[in-house]
């Protein structure tokens, strides 16, 4: 059986996608049966989509590009 | 990828500089953003030429690690962290949690979870190897769990007291 630890470590690395299918099969199950691994995995996408979010916003406020540009042309 | 804005400003300028001067030598093998972005991520060594190497070692491994007994269950899961997450404040606490992490954590994070490039592609930008990006996503992510648990038992603490 696959620990919380090895769960955590693969999904945490991002190296889920390298394991063989049998390993990712046992993860999945290993997710639905573990509050606490799929707690980690959703806060992994919480981040994720709030870092997203995050730089979009700083995006929109274009005041950094504003300036660079300035800056570009030599003003 | 996560200089503070004066200094970010001035890498940029930089990167483009050497965009200019190195066009020549841009054959397309690579794509022009994996280039760009190689470009700005050696321009960030140069301006840390202290902390170029890559820590053996991060104190956030062991935090991580102590949170299983010897078996890997959990002995201190993971915080329920919803109500922060769903917070309209969640993104400038990320934001502050991000500038805590050392910079090839914080690149490797952006790049993957910001920027959505592929692994190889990262790989290159950051000449690593995958195993090594797979150690600074891992550390980047534990880092700013832990930072957000935090910040969010402090949110606990003060709540109640601000409430009439």
């Amino acid at each position: 059986m696959i620990s919380c630890k090895n769960v955590a470590t693969l999904l945490m690395s991002d190296q889920l996608q390298a394991q063989s299918r049998w390993k990712r099969l046992e993860v999945r199950i290993h997710l639905a049966m573990c509050k606490f691994c799929s707690r980690l995995a959703r806060q992994i996408e919480q981040l994720r989509s709030g870092a997203r979010r995050m730089s979009d916003a700083e995006e929109a406020d274009s005041s950094f590009e504003d300036r660079l540009i300035r800056r570009l042309s030599g003003q | 990828m996560g200089f503070a804005e004066p200094e970010a400003e001035d890498m940029v300028q930089d990167v483009f500089r050497t965009f200019l001067e190195r066009l020549d030598s841009f054959e397309g093998r690579s794509q022009l953003r994996t280039w760009l972005f190689g470009i700005l991520h050696r321009k960030g060594l140069e301006r840390r030429r202290a902390s170029v190497l890559d820590e053996r070692v991060d104190p956030i491994d062991e935090v991580f690690e102590s949170r299983f007994d010897t078996k890997g269950n959990w002995t201190r899961p993971p915080d329920d962290l919803e109500r922060l997450m769903l917070s309209k404040e969640i993104g400038e606490l990320i934001r502050g949690c991000m500038d805590g992490l050392p910079v090839n954590q914080r690149e490797a994070f952006v790049l993957r979870e910001v920027e959505d490039l592929e692994t190889n592609e990262i790989c290159k930008i950051l000449a690593v190897s995958v195993t090594n990006f797979g150690v600074l996503i891992y550390r980047a992510r534990a880092r700013l769990r832990e930072c957000l648990e935090t910040k969010g038992l402090r949110k606990h603490e003060v709540e109640p007291r601000s409430k009439p």
